[in-house]
């Protein structure tokens, strides 16, 4: 999960810290001292996400993009200027528009904002945006909610009290309301030093950047892993089950869709480079097999493990979630109903690997993939019966496909209650009939004569012949010898 | 960038982890984060009184002549469908759409009222399809014009789908179920949806009257009841249907109006026929939150001019987080336009790109969603249905303003059913992964990469049925597990690790123990592995022992053969606890492996002989392999009769291939202990083989203690007196000997 830093630099974080005995602080060098130590963290814990470092005041501007590089980060937040006042709502647009333009809107971000709670004065200040927040017009809204998933982390170089004695807090605590409650506020405890910083961004890292180990397991085989980014926890139905659910620390590797089962557990075990891993056994056996491994994150919850290859020819033990359920991917039907393939009587790939027990056809048939009937626009209709024509003129060898075309249409005709058109359809084949040429096969007289006064009959509505399971036969004559004729 | 990870190195090995991607058998249940939500019950209720049987007035000309044949003939008169065809036809594709989407959770009961009500269906899982419906609409037929319009009414068939409402699914039921002390979560909601024919807007009024009063009615009645539950909101969409060129007598409500905290009520005065069908066509989208996508430049060949081809678009429908790109960003506007059918509704376009390869390849895919082409049997929707069922795909491109391309969709068939994949198309926060190579055991280079191979292909899983539950009760995923447990129970990652599995003579004996059960059959082929073993180790066959850390040659052949039988009795070790059949393998393996030094060395003096011996053997090798089945099926009786060490030797006596009888009395089974005689001459492999026999059967009773410390089958009585007289009695018979 990217994270994007929005660092006040407003004048008023130039304000001094009283620090007895020691060298003087300004807010701002707290600020940097804490921001230095999450970086630092990062560095080692998350050396794969991207962060970007913004400035802001009545103006904002993107001092490092995103980035994995940490040092540049660092070496940014040395070389902080100082600039006039807090204009916080342009600079959260601007983290919107910078986070959007980089990722999309579907990825999911953190923006760690921070201030020493002195929110700006007039226009432009987070007072004045909230008040006028409802009166906004569709291009000018409020930034918040980010139109991405977002946390949205407040650190205030200030206390709660003093923030509290104004409006700062208030004001910060709707920002929060205003993302969807997706965020935190945190403040500074005791008197402001960098003890107080690093005890604050330290529960930062704890709630947002702690790394999460884990256990893959394959029956006996297992192997402690990191998995970057940290899943994060899924709510599935507010209503039937409202508790989030969390990927467990405990994954079970199951088997191969090939498939396998993976355990996750909280220990880490440093392991020199060169003793050997499950992790890079499983993987260079996936990618060989072409292979994906069925994993289990907690009840109900899955995923797969594969692996994936980028153009460089390096390839990484990758994982997708799927959502939280006991039918996460249809074409695999239940994964609880999944068991080994040497139980079943007959080996569902074959003897040679050739064939393969998924994927599971549903029940029903989609409607595009079987022969409905739909009428609503004119043109539907008339190909139908145009279709019935073109084959009445090339009888008897067309018989099999009139007549299933023909029960086609009477099949719809009688569910949508459409009796005239059976009418109008055993007219025209009457009408065909007399069209006949000299030449003709004698059969096609029968057939065509015998098919209209059938549908006149359904037309009746009679029971006896509108039948919705009953077909049309081609009537057995002299000339057809009765070939085909059953197989309709 | 990258150096800096590959030196740094991870601590741990990192899985990374693409996406949460939503696959639509969850969004089946749900259309928003509810699973039992409005939609999850739809009541469709018809009126089927004789005004439904008056004709729309939308004339359809079904007759068209072509040219060549309309000399003299007089077209037929054109055909127009009847209010009720309309309704039918029309809520028919609200289904068949609504089906292709959510197979699952979203249900359908449908009512026909008239002087009574006819219930097509009920809301269980199998009820909810097409043809079914189809059917029971056949039976019915239609309205009867000459029916008394005094005793029909479409009341009936509200009162009904408020009852059918009430009605608990197998889905509440489950949910039910499965929650236990908080089943009062599980909601019931849901729509009733009533095509009719109304008067006037106080018709329609007393209509919403009378579905909140009996809504109140049910909740009462259903409170208690366990098979019922209380409706706890409903939304009642009126569908007022009339012929063209007619006035409407009831005004258009689309606006929700809440009637109580139940119920809310809109009214749709539409004309019958197509404005009918786009009317529901939009209704399906609002109530199911479905979104609308039109594929453009969709090249197909002209049946006439098969060496042109025309470009055609096809419209589908889809659950609209498949949208949510577009949406969120604001695209929405520059990537769509309107439906050509309707100014209503909105389509995105997205362009077809023709698919240059079949390979599969893998898409940093964000989601999945099943569609439903609009004109389901038009030709270019089914030309398009076809090619995806058949197995293609087909990337979809995302025109933008600036001019550039974005691949951001593509579509796709799994099982029969067609979906249309969101592909992430901004900036992947995995970019440049470091390679697994990087990471701790990465350096490692002699994993067992073909085997772990074969090890998943043993493993792979397989759908069962539902009713699949094995003796113990276990569920087919948790077989699959304890599989995995028990394959695994031994099994060294790299081969320098292992010996066992560097032998293909090991195989046969490796693939069975790890089985739940043996049959004695099995047990057979694994002592056969066994005593192959020995054979082999007789013949001072070299083995695949690393040679890793090791200065020079490695270990001596002896030594080789210490760690190889340890290793095999450390795999049979792990499974020995499975049955007795898998302890029956280690009693054999115990019995036949090598094991005092001093043996060995009297087994050095005779190698040399062996070796010459070694060429006849191989003249040999085809009597030797008949004689091996014999042996085999022989032996499998012997086991039958284990105790029976007597009748035993008689039988390895008989052997018709022994090429002599080495013994003049029928030898009896000393441990480990070969009988003098063999170390003397030249020794048949039958003999070998057959003493074999005879040791592990040993194996199987407890000996006898005087011939365990017999000397060529004598043993001293009385020893104990010896004994107690300060004397080793072991040493004393080998002493005398």
């Amino acid at each position: 999960m990217p994270t994007a830093v929005l660092l006040d630099s407003s004048l008023s974080m130039t304000r001094p810290v009283s620090v007895e005995g020691s060298e003087e602080f300004q807010r701002k060098n707290l600020a940097v001292h804490g921001l230095t130590m999450l970086f630092e963290h990062m560095a080692t814990n998350y050396r794969l996400e991207f962060t970007s470092l913004v400035s802001f005041s009545s103006l904002w501007e993107v001092l490092v993009p995103f980035t994995r590089d940490y040092n540049t980060l660092q070496e940014a937040l040395n070389n902080l200027e100082d600039y006039d006042k807090t204009c916080l709502e342009a600079a959260l647009q601007g983290v919107s528009n910078i986070v959007q333009q980089e990722w999309g809107t579907s990825c999911p971000c953190q923006v760690v904002l921070v201030t020493d709670g002195a929110l700006g004065i007039g226009r432009g200040s987070l007072r004045h945006s909230l008040q006028t927040v409802k009166q906004r017009v569709e291009d000018k809204k409020f930034p918040l909610p980010f139109p991405f998933p977002s946390k949205l982390y407040v650190m205030c170089i200030a206390n709660a009290e003093e923030l509290q004695a104004t409006d700062s807090m208030d004001n910060l605590e709707q920002l929060i309301n205003l993302n969807g409650g997706e965020g935190q506020i945190y403040t500074m405890e005791g008197p402001l030093c960098l003890k107080s910083v690093q005890s604050m961004f330290g529960k930062l890292i704890d709630q947002a950047y702690s790394p999460f180990h884990a256990v893959l397991r394959c029956g006996n085989l297992t192997s402690d892993v990191q998995v970057f980014p940290r899943p994060e926890p899924v709510t599935i139905d507010e209503e039937v089950d409202p508790m989030p659910r969390t990927v467990q620390t405990e994954g079970d590797e199951i088997g191969t869709g090939a498939t396998d089962d993976t355990e996750e557990e909280t220990s880490t075990n440093q392991m020199a480079g060169k003793s050997p891993n499950f992790c890079v056994l499983l993987h260079g056996s996936l990618k060989v097999e072409g292979m994906v491994a069925l994993v289990q994150l907690g009840p109900d919850w899955f995923g797969m493990l594969y692996s994936q290859a980028d153009s460089k020819k390096k390839s990484n033990l990758m994982m997708s979630l799927f959502e939280p359920g006991s039918e996460p991917l249809p074409w695999l039907g239940r994964i609880s109903q999944l068991g080994p393939a040497s139980d079943a009587a007959e080996n569902p790939y074959g003897e040679d690997d050739s064939k393969s027990p998924f994927p599971i056809q549903p029940k029903h048939k989609r409607s595009y993939a079987q022969n409905v009937t739909v009428w609503i626009k004119a043109s539907g209709l008339q190909t139908d019966v145009q279709k019935i024509l073109r084959n009445a003129r090339k009888l008897p060898e067309k018989t099999q496909t009139f007549y299933k075309e023909l029960n086609r249409l009477r099949k719809a005709a009688l569910a949508f209650g459409f009796w005239e058109l059976l009418k109008s359809m055993a007219e025209l084949l009457e009408r065909e009939c007399t069209l006949l040429s000299d030449s003709a096969h004698p059969d096609a007289a029968f057939q065509l004569s015998h098919a209209a006064q059938q549908l006149k009959l359904a037309s009746s509505g009679d029971s006896k012949y509108a039948a919705y399971e009953h077909n049309i036969t081609p009537m057995l004559t002299d000339f057809s010898g009765g070939g085909g004729a059953h197989r309709i | 960038m990258l150096t800096s990870f590959s030196r740094a190195g991870l601590a741990t090995p990192a899985i990374y982890l693409k996406c949460l991607f939503y696959f639509p058998q969850s969004l089946c249940r749900r259309t928003g984060l509810r699973m039992f939500s409005v939609s999850h019950k739809t009541a469709f209720v018809v009126d089927h009184c004789p005004y439904m049987a008056e004709s729309c007035r939308q004339l359809i000309e079904c007759d068209m002549l072509t040219k060549s044949r309309s000399q003299g003939v007089i077209p037929l008169a054109p055909v127009s469908k009847s209010l009720w065809t309309c309704a039918i036809e029309c809520s028919m594709e609200y289904c068949r759409i609504l089906f292709d989407v959510y197979p699952t959770w979203k249900l359908v009961n449908y009512i026909v009222s008239d002087s009574e009500v006819h219930i097509l269906n009920s809301w269980k899982q199998e009820d909810q399809n097409t043809h079914e419906l189809m059917a029971a609409l056949a039976a019915v037929g239609p309205p009867n014009p000459r029916q008394d319009p005094e005793c029909c009414s479409v009341l009936h068939g509200l009162v009904a789908a408020v009852e059918s409402l009430c009605k608990i699914t197998e889905y509440q039921h489950e949910s039910r179920t499965t929650l236990m002390d908080t089943a009062d979560r599980v909601a019931n909601r849901g729509r009733i949806i009533c095509l009719t024919n109304a008067k006037s807007d106080t018709h329609v009024r007393m209509l919403e009257d009378c579905v909140l009063e009996t809504i109140q009615e049910q909740n009462k009645r259903a409170a208690g009841s366990d098979r019922l539950m209380p409706i706890q909101q409903c939304e009642l969409v009126l569908v007022h249907i009339y012929p063209q060129g007619e006035e409407t007598l009831v005004s258009d409500r689309q606006k929700k109006e809440v009637l109580s905290s139940m119920l809310s009520s809109e009214v749709h005065s539409v004309r019958a026929g197509r404005y009918l069908a786009s009317k529901l066509n939009v209704l399906v989208q609002q109530h199911f939150d479905l979104a609308s996508t039109t594929i453009t430049n969709i090249p197909m060949k002209e049946e006439q001019h098969a060496n042109t081809s025309a470009n055609y678009d096809v419209e589908l429908l889809h659950h609209r987080d498949a949208h949510m790109e577009f949406i969120k960003s604001g695209d929405l506007h520059m990537a769509g336009s309107t439906s050509r059918d309707s100014g209503l509704k909105e389509t995105v376009t997205l362009k077809w790109c023709t698919p240059r390869t079949n390979s599969v390849e893998l898409h940093y895919c964000t989601g999945a969603y099943r569609i439903s082409p609009v004109d389901v049997n038009s030709r270019p929707s089914s030309c398009l249905t076809n090619f995806l069922l058949n197995g293609r795909s087909v990337l979809l491109e995302q025109p933008r303003k600036s001019g550039s391309k974005v691949i951001s969709h593509m579509l796709s068939s799994h099982g029969g059913e067609i979906f249309l994949h969101v592909l992430n198309s901004t900036r992947s926060t995995l970019e440049d992964p470091p390679s697994i190579s990087e990471g701790c055991g990465g350096r490692v280079t002699d994993y067992r990469i073909t085997d772990f191979g074969e090890f998943m292909r043993e493993n792979r899983l397989t759908p069962f049925p539902d009713s699949m539950i094995d003796a113990a009760g276990r569920t087919p995923v948790e077989r699959a597990k304890s599989q995995l447990e028990r394959y695994t129970r031994y099994w060294p990652m790299i081969i320098s690790q292992t010996t066992i599995f560097n032998m293909q003579a090991v195989v046969p004996l490796a693939n069975l123990i790890v089985k739940d059960t043996l049959t004695d059959e099995d047990v057979l082929t694994c002592q056969k592995t066994v005593y192959n073993l020995v054979d082999m180790e007789r013949k001072s066959d070299p083995l695949p022992i690393s040679t890793v850390g090791s200065r020079g040659k490695g270990p001596k052949r002896d030594e080789q053969y210490r760690i190889m039988w340890n290793e095999l009795e450390t795999l049979v070790k792990a499974h020995v606890g499975t049955s007795e059949r898998h302890q029956r393998v280690l009693e054999c393996i115990s019995a036949c492996r090598s094991k005092p030094p001093e043996e060995e060395e009297r087994k050095k003096r005779g190698r040399k002989r062996e070796d010459k011996e070694d060429k006849t053997e191989k003249n040999g090798k085809d009597t030797e392999e008949k004689g091996w089945t014999t042996d085999s099926e022989r032996l499998k009786g012997v086991m039958e009769r284990e105790k029976d060490e007597q009748s035993e030797c008689e039988i390895i006596k008989d052997s018709p291939d022994s090429p002599e009888p080495l013994n003049k009395k029928p030898r009896l089974a000393t441990e480990e202990q070969q009988p003098p005689e063999k170390s003397k001459g030249p020794v048949s492999l039958l003999t070998l083989w057959t003493n074999r026999i005879t040791q592990a059967n040993s194996r199987k009773h407890q000996e006898f203690a005087g011939r365990l410390s017999s000397v060529n089958n004598k043993a001293e009585l009385y020893q104990h007196l010896k004994e107690e007289n300060g004397m080793d009695v072991h040493e004393n018979g080998k002493a005398t000997r």
